[in-house]
């Protein structure tokens, strides 16, 4: 008795070699199905760091300006800071600072004075944020020196001070020029005091260049007749990953003085609450564009295997088993997804990488709000943001040749052939 | 150069800051060189019950509290309810109803903050600054040196019988003295006080006890008024305690030292340049 005649293809396909072979077969298919996947992962790639370095930018802006990653303020600031309320304290600076600056977690302590103050040009006056801080220690910080626009930093126990440029100009004064401020002292009495504008400030959040006045620390408290006190002290964590936990560590090793309390940055509320929300809702955006970009794949990765049915059906024909042709056409889709995917993180990652180096100017979107925000926008790639990308272009590509490959061998392969 | 100032009545000292001269404690015997005016009628108890239309309870106390002209110097102390305690210490000129100028002596770094007030406009010199600045709008609300006595108190002076209706709600006695309660509602959008209810002393025409109401009925400031005793033939409270609701953790206490009235008052005294330093 003869032995049955045994087609190696039918019997063993070599599945990965046959699906390689396919891909390569028609070019001008394989590009276009991979060119979806390209798009679609540089596209998510993209995307998620932006969206990353958006949320970045705010939680920065808001940690140098505002919030520290905790705070030390008087007690019952925090519930009336929009008033800014000098009488609300932190006393004793010559003690407390060298404590908290003494903490392993802390990599720096900010004592800063705020408040509302009406800058006058001796022909009008103009509501204004005055801040007294440390210049020398806020470098890496607030960052002064790098905010600094024309002209020099203002200098300890001088009456000198750097105006926002958008401030500035309204008051039509430059460095040189003389500004009188006049505000609140802790007392609630009127304080005033004379000052040389030094320099102009380019902070890049669009509500502090509009009204920040930036005095040296000294200037501040003689203004506010708080010496040695500050409106609060900002504390900077010295490890990223404490920043949320730095208030509780700090409130556990240093006792905190009577009058006084310490918050961390998260529970300021309103702000990064609100960037949670947005974050939940950016969140829902990106599954969204995820699911565009696998319909997209999926689109053109149907349409290449529906044309193939006649194709197909002659391997069925050929008595291929159905399994095996399944296996053979999801293989193709995930070859065309991971090469897709390949270049299309090499082009998300080079997008995000170069245009996180440059920025994304927003300043003029930004003019005038007060939401601190800096004014350009930096893409925060990272390898999750590929791992995401590739693994929808693999898993969509597979998928998406699932379906068709299902419908073809369904088909009679006499059916198949006649289409 | 010192001019006469003509007799015209002044605010009411009731409420008004920069009358503070008056509306402070006289410390006995610190009175000097006040000009003899008729005295101020004193009534007997017995002519309380005849004084019953409330405009003529509010015409008695305006004559107590007005003057043409006067000098105090006076303390005020400012209790902080976490135990601070703050005292400054200035002198004041007033002439007329729209005039007048005050200059705080102690403590030393507020020492040389003026003020002066013109036909119901404020400036303020500030002594670090150099130079004088206008007072408006939102600044108005704020406390005269963190005091509970807001600058729009002092900037406004109405006289009571002519800015507010008034009834009698009741008669009663306050710290022993026979009072009657008046409820007086503003004539006018232009006062800081919608309405007002004052505890009348009816045998001295002074209030005792203040409460000032913002329109919605809100309790902004309540005043006590006290140690109330008669100069030149008129019944003074002599000690002023003021609690701003704006300002819920101070009150401040206004005390007279030194006080005189009627007496000339230099005219350069109520000028931008006198406020700035020149003579």
């Amino acid at each position: 008795m003869s032995e049955p005649l045994k087609d190696p293809v039918v019997a063993r396909p070599p599945l990965l070699g046959l699906a390689w072979r396919n891909t390569l077969r028609n070019v001008r298919r394989t590009l276009l199905t991979g060119s979806a996947v390209v798009v679609a992962a540089a596209a998510v790639i993209f995307m998620l760091s932006y969206t990353r370095g958006i949320i970045a930018n705010v939680e920065d802006a808001y940690a140098l300006t505002e919030s520290g990653h905790a705070r030390i303020t008087g007690e019952g600031y925090l519930d009336r800071q929009r008033f800014m309320p000098l009488y609300l304290n932190v006393p004793g600076l010559g003690e407390l600072l060298p404590s908290l600056r003494s903490h392993p977690a802390v990599a720096e302590a900010l004592p800063r004075i705020r408040s509302a103050v009406l800058a006058s040009n001796d022909e009008m006056n103009i509501g204004a944020l005055s801040m007294g801080v440390d210049f020398a220690r806020e470098e890496g910080y607030l960052d002064p020196q790098r905010m600094l626009g024309e002209g020099q930093l203002p200098r300890p126990g001088r009456a000198e001070a750097m105006l926002g440029a958008g401030l500035a100009g309204k008051l039509g004064l430059a460095p040189g020029d003389s500004l009188t401020i006049l505000g609140q002292t802790a007392w609630r009495s009127f304080g005033g005091l004379r000052v040389e504008v030094t320099g102009t400030a380019r902070s890049g959040v669009a509500y502090l260049d509009a009204s920040l006045i930036l005095l040296p620390l000294d200037q501040a408290q003689l203004l506010a007749d708080l010496p040695d006190a500050a409106t609060e002290v900002l504390l900077f964590a010295r490890d990223k990953e404490q920043r949320d936990e730095l208030a509780s560590l700090i409130s556990l090793d240093r006792p905190i003085p009577e009058r006084l309390e310490v918050r961390s940055w998260r529970q300021e509320g309103t702000l990064l609450g609100l960037m949670d929300v947005a974050r939940a809702a950016w969140g829902f955006f990106l599954v969204i564009l995820m699911a565009m970009a696998g319909l997209i794949i999926v689109n053109t990765m149907l349409m290449a295997v529906l044309e193939r049915t006649r194709e197909l059906g002659m391997l069925a024909a050929m008595g291929l088993r159905r399994g095996s042709l399944i296996r053979l056409v999801v293989t193709e889709g995930l070859i065309i997804g991971l090469l897709g995917s390949a270049i299309g993180a090499v082009l998300g990652t080079g997008v995000a990488l170069w245009v996180g180096a440059v920025g994304i100017d927003i300043s003029a979107a930004m003019e005038g709000t007060e939401f601190p925000m800096g004014s350009v926008i930096y893409p925060d790639w990272h390898w999750t943001q590929v791992a995401v990308a590739a693994g929808l272009g693999v898993a969509t590509g597979a998928l998406a040749a699932l379906y068709p490959a299902l419908r073809a061998v369904k088909l009679a392969p006499a059916e198949a052939l006649r289409r | 150069m010192t001019s006469r100032q003509p007799r015209t009545p002044s605010a009411p000292l009731f409420g008004l800051l920069f009358a503070a001269a008056a509306a402070a404690t006289v410390i006995p015997g610190t009175v000097v060189a006040q000009e003899v005016r008729e005295p101020t009628e004193i009534l007997p108890r017995g002519d309380v019950q005849q004084v019953n239309d409330p405009a003529e309870i509010l015409r008695r106390v305006d004559a107590n509290l007005t003057f043409s002209t006067a000098w105090t110097r006076a303390r005020m102390t400012i209790h902080y309810r976490a135990g601070d305690v703050r005292t400054l210490e200035f002198e004041s000129w007033a002439s007329g109803e729209t005039r007048s100028f005050l200059e705080f002596t102690a403590p030393a770094r507020d020492a040389g903050s003026r003020f002066l007030r013109l036909e119901g406009v404020m400036w303020y010199y500030l002594p670090r600054v150099g130079k004088s600045v206008r007072i408006q709008g939102h600044m108005l609300r704020q406390g005269l040196m963190g005091s509970d006595f807001s600058l729009g108190d002092a900037t406004e002076n109405p006289r009571l019988v002519e800015a507010y209706d008034a009834v009698v709600e009741a008669d009663s006695t306050l710290d022993g003295r026979p009072v009657r309660v008046l409820y007086l509602t503003a004539r006018t959008d232009d006062v800081s006080y919608a309405s007002r209810r004052a505890w009348v002393d009816t045998e001295r025409w002074v209030p005792l006890r203040e409460e000032r109401y913002a329109r919605g009925g809100r309790l902004l400031v309540s005043v006590a008024l006290g140690d109330v005793r008669q100069v030149a033939g008129r019944w003074y409270p002599f000690r002023v305690e003021m609690d701003n609701a704006l300002q819920t953790d101070t009150r401040t206490v206004l005390e007279t030292v030194e006080l005189r009235l009627d007496l000339d008052v230099p005219e350069r005294y109520f000028t931008l340049r006198h406020l700035e330093g020149g003579s």
